[in-house]
Order: structure tokens, then sequence, then C-alpha cells
């Protein structure tokens, strides 16, 4: 689904020269739910953004489904983040002059397919999502986690190959963290979706298959949950981080 | 809801304020200069704006000044425009609107609202400034010249000028959506400016270039022209008033980074010193050309008292009431004349004196000029005939004026005004005295000037030395004066009036002239060139308005005939109707300017709320209570819409009283200009109350608008 070969990302401040991504490798599998943890500074975000090809790479390969990313043109990339990808943010990025149902549809209309179909899978999403209550409200009237719902449905109106979510638990609580997780998983179960999630949270990366973990730019260790509960999973992810931190 | 054009249009409704904040300034910049070209360009006010002359020129630096402000003020408000649309525009981009999509959508949107605010703006602007020239002419003058005609030329520098705001909106729009990191898009509107540190140097350093830039301003073209022999173009002069903005701008960035109030307030400003650092550059921007705005309005606001009571105190001071003087070859009023007339009217004249001056020609500096690529250049050469002046006899001048006047042969004594502030108007130092009829040259020595205002160009000769050069002098080379009281002067009205209008009647084509016009300066240049310029064929070529005995009450006829009668009463009742086009000229460039800096600042003040939003909610997070939100609120109002008063009203003041104290020769101020110095600062107290109020009502807007609409 989403391969990402020896990718290298820097940024030049002043007339210093910070590399971020340092040769960063990587698979994800149609259906899986993986999420990329690590400390700040570590490229968690630059890597996602990179994939989301927001922001140009300095060299290396993204390949989605079968597609390289950086041989598309703009038009081309376009097409790629509004068909085959799906975007969760952590502030949302919800349009606030937008109602819960417009800014789910928002995709949809600017791939050109809305319609009675984009319509009832719009109602579908709020459904699955619990958000059908304030599918009318605009984002200034609802809660965090029903805002980052909102996103997660929006981010799967258009039935992407991928959905790229960035610090998606970021700005919740622990209740709205739980619903927004259990919308992912949904998203998985019912809709086959695959999930891409770059998080601090060792809660939220404990639903994940699979947990990849950056420091200073490089892949530093891969840990599968396999048939783990998450509990224990969670604990390993937490003894990693400790590691880490002693090194 | 189902095209994309659906949901730009769904935004911009839900958004209206973003659109109205762009569109209105676009509007109110385009009305203004609309406005103000429409007045400047008008052939009612070019006929008494001389051209070259200075009060043009004063027009033109205050319309510069003006254009400058209201492109800053676009540019501000289109990034402030595009600021609040970047994370919209981010987000299309994020969820895969191609950069056509948005390119197709803002065409369309800055297209029609571009259009409609400069469109508006232009076709409003002549309305605009006709209802005010309307309220001038029926609530305080109204006169024959002042009915107000429009040049079409005039609307093309606001077409000009909507073209630069549809540009810069269409490039701006353009750079909004071409960046290639949509992450640093979606993030535009939380960014601050990077900041840089102020100095704590930058106040006083700044005060001393504004200082440092007046002066020079002022005193260069005067260096260039008396010691290079340099008329420099009028770009190169302004060029030295530089240091004058970059200390202002100085000044304005250590008030808004770094404050005034030292240690003891760090902590007490620090919130509304920080909110403001981070927008330092534009607000900084706003508040300078809020300054230069309120400067120019209060250089236009004052030119009316300073005009008013320069004139009405000299006026008031003439020790002679009714004063005219006329070509001796002119079929004129007779003394019986005059007093049958002063009978008709009940006028009780109390003296008489009369005298007959003579026209003689005069030595002195030619100025040969030379236009160059550098400019115009000069160099000196002395004439012994040069020009002319009226000569008097010193016992003739002893008789007309009560003086005591000893002239010994082979002297002569200039005539200046009473305060000596207008020696340009005088003969100047004679030394050789020519009958230009005869021939015959006398050399004299000039003595101590006298003062007498209502001779003012005359000069006066030992009466034997007068008697000698002026034999065999024909009518037309001679004056008579005739000068009188009367018992009431303010109830002599009507007999001035009709007097002086016999006067005119009795005046011949061959003296209905221009002031300055000289009949020994023509000999001479017709001799050379053929023509001269003060001729009245050849006045409207050189920019001069024409003087006709139809229109005695016209200002150009009041002003510039070379005959004109010195009426104290009809001076001092008519002034006003005289001057009307001068002072409601600068009268409407004043309200256009304070106008201007009041939209201008009350626009910032309320983005304050705009961009701060966040701010102010974290600030209530943290506990602030309603008086600390109030305080940082008014700490940022105050700064924004007071020191730019402040600093505006003291740097204008000061350059006024430079001008004042160095208009004359010898420097000093005069006792007329003080009194006119008094009267303008009245005029900023009222201004200064004015916008005291105004200042208040923003403040309670912006209030209401950041910290009462959140309060929870």
């Amino acid at each position: 689904m989403l391969t990402v070969h020896d990718l290298h990302k820097s940024y030049q401040v002043g007339k210093t020269t910070y590399e971020v991504l340092k040769g960063i490798s990587l698979e994800v599998g149609k259906g899986e739910f993986v999420a990329v943890m690590g400390p700040s500074g570590s490229g968690k975000t630059t890597l996602l953004n990179c994939i989301s090809c927001y922001i140009p790479a300095d060299s290396g390969q993204i390949t989605l489904g079968g597609r390289q990313l950086a041989k598309l043109d703009e038009t081309a990339l376009a097409a790629v983040r509004n068909k085959q990808l799906g975007f969760v943010f952590q502030d949302f990025l919800l349009l606030d002059g937008l109602n819960v149902h417009q800014n789910i549809l928002l995709p949809a209309i600017i791939g050109g397919t809305a319609g009675p179909a984009a319509e009832q899978r719009a109602n579908q999403l709020c459904q699955v999502f619990g958000i059908s209550a304030i599918r009318d409200k605009y984002p200034a009237e609802i809660s965090g986690g029903e805002k980052q719902r909102t996103a997660v449905a929006r981010a799967l109106i258009n039935n992407p190959l991928l959905i790229l979510a960035d610090e998606p638990t970021g700005n919740l609580d622990s209740k709205s963290s739980r619903a927004v997780i259990s919308a992912f998983e949904q998203a998985k179960a019912a809709l086959e979706a695959t999930i891409f999630m770059v998080t601090h949270d060792s809660f939220a990366a404990s639903f994940c298959d699979r947990v990849i973990i950056l420091r200073d730019g490089i892949v530093w260790r891969v840990l599968e949950k396999g048939a783990k509960e998450r509990t224990a999973f969670q604990d390993e992810l937490l003894d990693s981080i400790r590691e880490m931190g002693r090194e | 809801m189902k095209h994309f054009s659906d949901v730009y249009r769904h935004l911009r409704r839900k958004n209206w304020r973003q659109y109205a904040l762009l569109a209105g300034c676009a509007f109110f910049s385009v009305l203004l200069i609309t406005a103000y070209a429409c007045m400047m360009r008008s052939p009612t006010i070019l006929t008494v704006l001389p051209e070259g002359g200075d009060s043009r020129k004063q027009v033109m630096m205050v319309f510069v000044l003006a254009v400058l402000g209201c492109a800053v003020f676009t540019i501000y408000a289109s990034g402030l425009f595009f600021r609040q649309k970047s994370r919209e525009i981010g987000t299309f981009l994020a969820l895969g609107a191609t950069r056509g999509q948005l390119k197709a959508e803002l065409i369309k949107e800055l297209a029609a609202l571009s259009l409609a605010s400069c469109g508006a703006g232009i076709l409003l602007g002549a309305p605009l400034s006709w209802l005010i020239w309307q309220i001038f002419r029926s609530m305080i003058v109204d006169t024959e010249e002042m009915v107000l005609r429009f040049d079409p030329q005039a609307f093309l520098i606001p077409l000009f000028f909507s073209g630069f705001i549809i540009l810069m909106l269409f490039f701006m729009g353009s750079r909004s959506i071409r960046r290639t990191n949509i992450i640093d898009i979606v993030q535009e509107s939380h960014k601050s400016e990077p900041i840089r540190a102020v100095p704590r140097w930058y106040g006083p350093v700044g005060i001393l270039l504004i200082l440092l830039g007046l002066v020079l301003g002022y005193a260069m073209p005067g260096v260039f022209i008396e010691h290079l022999q340099w008329y420099p173009p009028d770009g190169l002069t302004a060029v030295f008033y530089l240091p004058a903005l970059i200390g202002l701008y100085q000044l304005l960035l250590h008030t808004v980074v770094n404050g005034w109030g030292g240690k003891k307030r760090k902590y007490k400003d620090l919130i509304s010193t920080s909110m403001m650092k981070f927008q330092g550059r534009q607000t900084v921007r706003n508040m300078l050309v809020m300054t230069v705005l309120l400067a120019g309005a209060y250089f236009a606001s004052f030119f009316t008292p300073m005009m008013l009571s320069s004139s009405g105190q000299s006026t008031a001071n003439r020790p002679i009431d009714f004063l005219y003087h006329y070509r001796t070859d002119q079929n004129m009023l007779t003394k019986p004349d005059v007093q049958q007339l002063a009978e008709e009217y009940q006028v009780e004249i109390t003296s008489w004196a009369e005298a007959t001056g003579s026209i003689l020609g005069i030595d002195g500096i030619a100025h040969l000029e030379t236009e160059s690529a550098v400019g115009v250049t000069y160099t000196e050469e002395y004439r012994a005939l040069l020009a002319s002046a009226t000569m008097l006899s010193a016992s003739d001048f002893n008789a007309i004026t009560g003086s005591n006047l000893h002239l010994a042969p082979g002297t002569g004594a200039n005539i200046l005004d009473d305060e000596g502030a207008t020696p340009w108007l005088s003969a100047g130092d004679v030394t050789h005295i020519t009958n230009t009829v005869t021939g015959q040259e006398i050399d004299i020595d000039p003595v101590d000037p006298v003062h007498y205002s209502q001779l003012i160009g005359c000069f006066i000769l030992n009466d034997e030395d007068y008697a000698r050069i002026t034999q065999g002098l024909t009518p037309e080379w001679q004056e008579h004066y005739v000068l009188f009281n009367v018992a009431d002067v303010e109830a002599s009205f009507p007999f001035a009036k009709a007097l002086f209008y016999d006067i005119v009647d009795h005046s011949g084509p061959e003296v209905e002239v221009f002031s300055n016009w000289d009949p020994v300066e023509r000999e001479l240049e017709i001799e050379e060139k053929g023509s001269y310029f003060l001729d009245p064929e050849n006045l409207e070529e050189h920019g001069f308005s024409s003087i006709n005995y139809d229109e005695p009450d016209s200002s150009e006829f009041r002003l510039d005939w070379k005959y004109m009668p010195q009426f104290k009463i009809l001076d001092q009742t008519e002034t006003v109707k005289t001057m009307a086009v001068f002072l409601m000229l600068f009268i409407f460039i004043a309200i256009v300017c304070f106008a201007a800096f009041v939209v201008i600042s009350f626009t910032r003040c309320m983005t304050i709320g705009l961009t701060n939003a966040r701010v102010y909610d974290d600030l209530r997070h943290l506990g602030a209570p309603r008086s600390y939100l109030y305080r940082s609120v008014k700490g940022q109002v105050s700064r924004v819409f007071l020191v730019p008063t402040l600093v505006g009203t003291l740097l204008i003041y000061a350059f006024y009283t430079l001008i004042m104290y160095f208009n004359g020769d010898p420097a000093g101020i005069t006792p007329s200009e003080g009194t006119g110095m008094l009267v303008c600062l009245s005029v900023i107290a009222v201004v200064s109350v004015i916008l005291f109020l105004v200042y208040r009502v923003t403040l309670k807007k912006v209030y209401k608008a950041t910290i009462d609409q959140k309060a929870p």
C-alpha cells in the first residue's frame, strides 16, 4: 500500500542545515493500523508531511498504491491527496464557516464527486462515528472529540487508500481520545481503512497493529502487536521508550 | 452544496467581515484619492494656485503623503485578509484541491471585490468632494469663483491607484496559493513576524534624526540656491527629509517594541508590549502612515488661521484707512469726486494727503538661469538697469506718512513692511538710478530702510536728488498716491466698495496689469526676447491668471492687480471672500486627511481583536480578570492611536515653528506670526479633543469586540 524508501529531508535555518530524516524506509500494508512514535525532533511529523506531499522530500522514494509520488505533477498530486489519502490533523483543520456535514463532504465537493452517493456516505459516516446529532452544527459549537471524529469522517469520505493522522489525540482529553481511536478502529473494521498515525500517546499507539519508533531521523525500532493484549503491548511500548531514554 | 464554487460562496457569506474590511479599506482609499484628485485638478482650484507656487506644491505634497498612506493601508488590509484566508486555502490544498481550482475562485472573488470597491470609490469621490465644497459654500463663504468644476483627467489618478490595488491583490492572492509547503500556508494565520531586538537607543536617536531631517529638509534648498546657485529638482530636496522619516520609524519602533516606561512598567505592560512586538513591523508601518497623515492634516489646517491672522493683523494695524495709487496718465477720480462720494455715503473724511511718486530704473543683481540635466542653475550679474521702483521724495514721504525722515544728498532708503518680514517685496538696496525717459543717471548710497507696510516697494530719495533725476518724466512714468482717513471706518464699507469700483472704472486698459508688471523689465525683455511674460496676452501661457476689469471681485483681481487700493474696511470684510478658494481648499485637504487618520487608526485598532483573539482566550484561561484584559487592550489601542497623534502633532508644530522662524530676514517670529501660531495651537486643542473622543469610542468598540463578546 505505502512504501517509503531511503527518505531524506533537511531544513535550512539561517546558515545552519538540520537533517531531520536520515534515510527512513518503511512499508504499510493494506488494512494495517500503524503508528509512528518518537521523541520531539525525531522526524515524525516531517515524515508524515513528506508522505502527504505537503512538503517536498530531498531524496528517496514514496510509493502509494504502486505510484511514485515524487514523479507526479501538481495536479496529479492534488488528485492523490483528494482521492487516495485522507487526513486527520492535530488541530482538526475544520473550516469554521461550514457545518459538520458540509465539512465531511468537502473532499467530495473538491473532487467533483458530491451528489446523492456522497451524501449517503456522509450520513453513513456520521452514524458510524456517532455524530449524526451534530451534523448541522458548526465547529465552534461542538467539543474537541466531536471535531476530531468529524475530521476522521471527512478523511474517509472519498474511500482513500490510506488515512494519515498527525497527533489526532494531541488536543483531546482521555474520553475524547478514546472516542477518536474507536473511530479509527471502526474505520479499519467496517471500512477496511489503512491508517498511518503519528502520535506521542502510548495509549493511542497500543491499539495499532505495528508501532515504528523513530529516533534522530532514523527508524530505531519496530514493534508488532501480534496476538498480544493491548495493555501488554502498551507496556512493551513504554519499556522501549524508557530504554531509548536511557541510551 | 455540490460544487467547489458553492463552498467558496458559502464561506464568503460566513466570513463577510473579512471581505467587508478589505473592500471597505480599498473603497475608502480610492474614495479619498478620487475626492482629493478631483479637487486638486479642478480648474476652479488651479486658477487660483499659481503654477510652481508654494501653495500648489504644498497641495501636491500632502496629496503624495495621502496616496502613500492609502497604499500602505490597503497593503496592510490585504495582508490581513490573506493571512486570515490562509487557513482556508491551506485546508483546501491539504484535502486535494488543485491550485487551479483555488486560483479560479480567488480570481473571481478578488475581481468582484476590487472592481466593486474601487469602482464605487471612483464613482462617489467626485460627488463627495462636490458635497463638501457645497457645504463650505453654503456655510462659510460663497463667491462666483467657488463654483466647482471638474477636469475629467483628474480621474486618471484614482484609476492608476485602483490599478495598483487590483494588481497588488492579485499578486498577494497568487502568492498565497503558490507556495509549495502546505503546512506553512495552513499555519500562516498563527505565525508571528520574526522578531529582531530593537536597541533602546532607537528612541533618542530617532528623535535626533527627526530634528535633523526637518532642519536639513527645510534648509538645504536654501543652501543649494544661495551657495551653489542651483535650483535643485523638488524630488531631490525631498530626499533631505528622509532622516526625519527614518527617525520617525525608529521612534515608533522603539515605542512599540520597547516602550518608554522603563523597568518600572516592565511587568505592567508585558502583555500589550509583547502582543505588539510580534506584529511590530506592520503596526509601525501603520503608525508611520497615521503620523504622516496627521502631520499633513495639521499642515493644511494651519493655512487658514495663519493666513487670516497675519493678514487680519496687518490690515488692522494700517495707519491709513484708505490708500490708493494710480498712474498719472489715468483719468482718475479727483479729490472733489471722492469727497462727493463720501458725502453720498455719509462718510466723514478726517484727513487727506496726496503725493506723486516717479517710476525710475534701478540697478540690481540679475539671475541668469540655465536649464541643465541636474535642474536650473543661475549666475549672478550686476546690471546698472535691471527693473523699476516707485521713488518718493523724502519730504513727500514725510508729508503723507507723518514721518520725520532726513536723507542726505546722494542717499536713499528702501521701504520695508512694519515687521521687516517681506524684504523680497521691497525695491532692495538700490545704488544706481536711471531716468528711462531722459537717460539721466545718479548713484546713491542706501541707508537704513524705513518701515511702512502700506508703501512697501517704494524707495525714498533726498529731495534735491529726486527733483534732479525726475526731470523730464512723462505722466506714464509717474504714480499719484492718495491717502485719507475717515471718522468711522467700521461704517465706511459701502463707501469703500463704491470707491473701489469707481477707481476700477476710471482705470484704462494700459494699467490692467499684473502686480509684478514692471515697465523697465518689460522694455529690457522685449528688447532681448521680443515679448514680456507679464504682458496680459502672455499671462496664461506662463501660468498666471489674467487681470480683468470685468471681474473686480475675483480673487485674481483683488490679489494681483497692480493698482489694487488698500482700503482697510474692504480688506477686513472681504479677506475670507477674496481668499475663499485657497481657504476652502486647505480646509478640504485637512478634513480628508483627518478622516483618513481616523479611519486607519480605527481599522488598525479593531484588528487587534481579530489578530489577538487567541491570546485573549489564553489569558482568560489563565485567570486574567476583565480589568487586566481591559488594561491590555487599552495598552495597545492607546499606543496605536495616541502615539501617532502625539508625535504627528508635535512634529508638525515644531516644523511650522521652524518655517516661521527662518522665513523672514532677519530670522525670528514676527508678532503676526506669533498670533497665527497661537491660533494654530487652539486648532490643535480642538482637533485633539475630537481625536480623543474618537479614541475613547475606538477603545470601547475594541474592548467590546475582544473581551465583552468572548466573555464566558
